[in-house]
């Protein structure tokens, strides 16, 4: 393994990505917890660049990065979260939780030692995105399509439900 | 050169290129920020019947902004008590760092560009949506009820009106068929795009002053009912760092329109032995002129009536753009 700079960019990335999470599991006020979000999603995009998909990594900032965490701050903002979590304590607790990370990262590593990827044709990161379009309404339209009537059920719930706390609001 | 320098090998020599020409980037865009605020101030002189800086720097106030960048340096930086310190401190990195990313898309000659990515328009519009996040914590973290009204504010509307912003440039897209803004430049060599998607344009138009922040959509910073918005608490430079993005966020969108629908660096028939560059300021100084000018000339609208406005009327509106040059594109291919 030599060192090149793909390698120093993914462990720049792969470190705030990690560190982001960690900080949003042990920071204690949510609206930091949300920030530490948009790190790891930033550098998600980041490693997505680094594997040359660069629809894919600027879809993620687009809707992760962009729009998903505006909608969090939003609500906890609006909702004037301003409690934060308790600590959780506990002594056993705390040794089973270890031996259940050991046992998950010897999983994963037996998981991933030997795993043989496939070589892949080594066009995949030409103009991607038309690849993405074209197999999109080519080999895969039957799921798209069910998947954009999954949204609108979801959009048209999301109405129906804000449409009756609103009449409730109303009448108290 | 740029291409050049990517494909060659990584070495410590090569960083310091591209740290060497991103600094003079931003020193390029710390000018034109500085010329640019004089001649905003200029302007709006004369269309009000005012005389704008004349004071320092000669008849023309020419050191007017240094002075005032000048004075922000020195300003005290202060820090409310009950702020919540690292995001208040943080908020204004996350506010200008994508401010500063979206210029490294933006070709601005055919040989002045720095990353000529394959999906570069996305690019754009997903980077400066990071903004909205550091503005909205500049509002949170101020722990003051002006500031986030104006977080607020600046979060609903930068998020309404990217929508119609991206919608009406899919017409762009499926004209060139492409992603990439050099495509879309190289499109443009007979006829520029805001004579094929004219409705796109005034959606464009209108969503990027919205997306700018500026008058008549400035109610995240409504000075005559919120003081000053999501920047109230801040003071000295890390008041100016949100100016500054502000300012960037200009430059960037005046480019972007430039490129989009004025035809970048291309030339007007029989007058390309003028050079690609300053064409392209000749169109770039013509964007920012009609920015600062709805910036005089236009009232600030009502919150409602800004949601509605986004919602009701130009996101339709980019709809039909989109459909409406489908089926154009579709009938042309036809016959």
């Amino acid at each position: 393994m030599t060192l090149s700079g793909e390698l120093i960019a993914f462990f720049g990335l792969a470190l705030v990505a990690i560190l982001g999470g960690v900080l949003l599991i042990t920071l204690t006020k949510v609206v930091h917890m949300v920030i530490a979000l948009v790190f790891t999603f930033l550098s998600i995009a980041g490693i997505y660049l680094l594997l040359s998909a660069e629809f894919v990594a600027v879809v993620q900032i687009l809707i992760y990065s962009g729009a998903i965490t505006i909608v969090m701050l939003f609500g906890i903002m609006l909702t004037k979260h301003q409690e934060s979590d308790e600590p959780a304590k506990g002594g056993w607790g705390k040794i089973t939780l270890l031996l259940a990370i050991a046992g998950f990262a010897v999983a994963v590593y037996l998981g991933i030692y030997n795993l043989d990827i496939p070589v892949q044709p080594a066009t995949l990161h030409e103009e991607n995105t038309k690849q993405i379009g074209i197999e999109l309404f080519s080999k895969y339209v039957i799921p798209f399509e069910v998947m954009s009537v999954l949204l609108l059920v979801a959009l048209v719930g999301a109405i129906v439900l804000a449409k009756k706390d609103d009449e409730e609001g109303d009448q108290s | 050169m740029i291409k050049d320098l990517l494909h060659s090998t990584p070495s410590l020599l090569n960083f310091g290129i591209f740290f060497g020409l991103a600094v003079l980037l931003l020193f390029v865009v710390l000018g034109f920020v500085t010329y640019g605020i004089l001649s905003e101030r200029k302007i709006m002189g004369f269309m009000q019947l005012r005389v704008g800086p004349n004071q320092i720097g000669g008849k023309w106030g020419l050191l007017q902004t240094v002075a005032d960048v000048l004075k922000l340096l020195i300003k005290e930086d202060t820090i409310p008590k009950k702020a919540d310190k690292p995001l208040y401190i943080l908020a204004p990195v996350i506010a200008f760092a994508p401010a500063f990313m979206v210029l490294a898309a933006l070709p601005f000659t055919d040989a002045f560009q720095f990353a000529d990515i394959g999906v570069g328009l996305l690019y754009y519009m997903a980077i400066s949506g990071i903004s909205t996040i550091g503005i909205v914590t500049a509002g949170w973290a101020s722990n003051n009820k002006y500031s986030l009204i104006g977080g607020m504010r600046a979060a609903a509307q930068m998020i309404s009106y990217e929508i119609p912003l991206v919608m009406s440039l899919v017409g762009i897209v499926l004209l060139t068929g492409s992603l990439n803004l050099n495509e879309i430049v190289a499109a443009q060599e007979k006829v520029w795009f805001i004579f094929l998607q004219p409705i796109a344009f005034i959606v464009f138009f209108i969503a990027s002053v919205a997306e700018l922040n500026r008058v008549p959509f400035d109610l995240p910073e409504a000075e005559s009912e919120l003081v000053a918005g999501y920047h109230v608490e801040y003071s000295g430079f890390r008041w100016a760092f949100f100016m500054l993005s502000e300012y960037v966020y200009m430059f960037a969108m005046a480019t972007l329109t430039t490129v989009l629908f004025l035809g970048g660096w291309n030339s007007i028939p029989f007058l390309d032995f003028i050079p690609a560059a300053i064409w392209f300021g000749l169109k770039f100084s013509a964007v920012f002129y009609v920015l600062v000018w709805i910036r005089v000339t236009f009232p600030r609208i009502r919150a409602d009536q800004l949601m509605e406005f986004g919602w009701k009327v130009l996101l339709p509106v980019a709809l039909a753009n989109i459909f409406l040059t489908a089926l154009i594109k579709e009938l042309i291919n036809l016959f």
